[in-house]
């Protein structure tokens, strides 16, 4: 029997990385774009690449804590199975737009 | 001292993928190999310190000294070291950070008796090198463009 395997921790944060993942490449968009949210970010912490870092990191955590608490105790196998596509198809997505858009885009 | 830095940054970016690729080979057989499990969580976390010392060493040094060298290949003959390659890998580290952090999560769970449990922790192991190995990459193109940025000033 293979139902309930992993923990509802395991769920959350693998679907906080996947959505954190692509947030982080949104905002190197919209602050390579913002002048105006750059200046911002750097006024937050003296450099926008911390108050990104920063940013990215707290919304890991905070979403990878929030997502559990609408979880059951475990996730079966095909939940498993959904979040490692989930997570696959955000880092490819994040990492596609960030080289894009350095490479065209900027 | 910042040399010193910069060497520590690459150091342990390089650990962070070796125990992964440690905890891709231990998970392959965990299946097999119950008394692995433990040898697996122990690496994973490892793989995520290394990979935090990394991040902050590297963070500290881009933050607080790279300006002179960006100013160096930017006035040389390749300034897409800086433009390109810096700009990526400065962002794309961040997704190589929450990895690393989510493989200890991921290694947590019971691997002898569950394959998708296995599976999860496969690719995500399996990630950390392909995008630790990239960003390696753009570090080593970086520091040519400095190295033929500096070449090219007139002496």
């Amino acid at each position: 029997m293979e139902n309930k395997i992993v923990s509802k921790y395991t769920l959350s944060f693998g679907l906080s990385l996947a959505i954190c993942s692509v947030v982080n490449a949104l905002l190197v968009i919209a602050k390579e774009k913002s002048p105006a949210l750059q200046t911002a970010m750097n006024k937050m912490t003296g450099h926008h690449w911390i108050t990104h870092s920063a940013v990215i990191i707290v919304l890991f955590l905070a979403l990878g804590f929030l997502l559990a608490q609408g979880k059951g105790d475990q996730g079966d196998s095909a939940a498993v199975n959904r979040l490692i596509k989930f997570i696959t198809a955000g880092i490819l997505l994040s990492g596609a737009l960030i080289i894009g858009f350095y490479l065209i885009a900027d | 001292m910042n040399e010193i830095l910069l060497m520590a940054h690459v150091f342990f970016g390089v650990t962070c993928i070796l125990a992964s690729v440690w905890v891709f080979v231990d998970a392959l057989n965990a299946g097999a190999n119950p008394a692995s499990a433990g040898r697996i969580k122990i690496i994973s976390l490892a793989a995520a310190a290394a990979m935090w010392l990394a991040f902050v060493m590297g963070g500290y040094w881009y933050v607080v000294f790279y300006a002179a060298d960006k100013a160096v290949i930017l006035k040389g003959p390749w300034p897409f070291a800086h433009s390109y390659f810096m700009e990526t890998k400065e962002h794309l580290v961040v997704m190589l950070l929450l990895l690393a952090t989510y493989l200890p999560i991921a290694a947590s769970n019971n691997l002898a008796g569950n394959p998708a449990a296995r599976r999860l922790v496969l690719w995500v192991a399996a990630m950390i090198p392909l995008l630790g190995l990239m960003i390696e990459g753009h570090g080593a193109v970086i520091a040519m463009g400095v190295k033929v940025g500096l070449l090219a000033q007139p002496h």
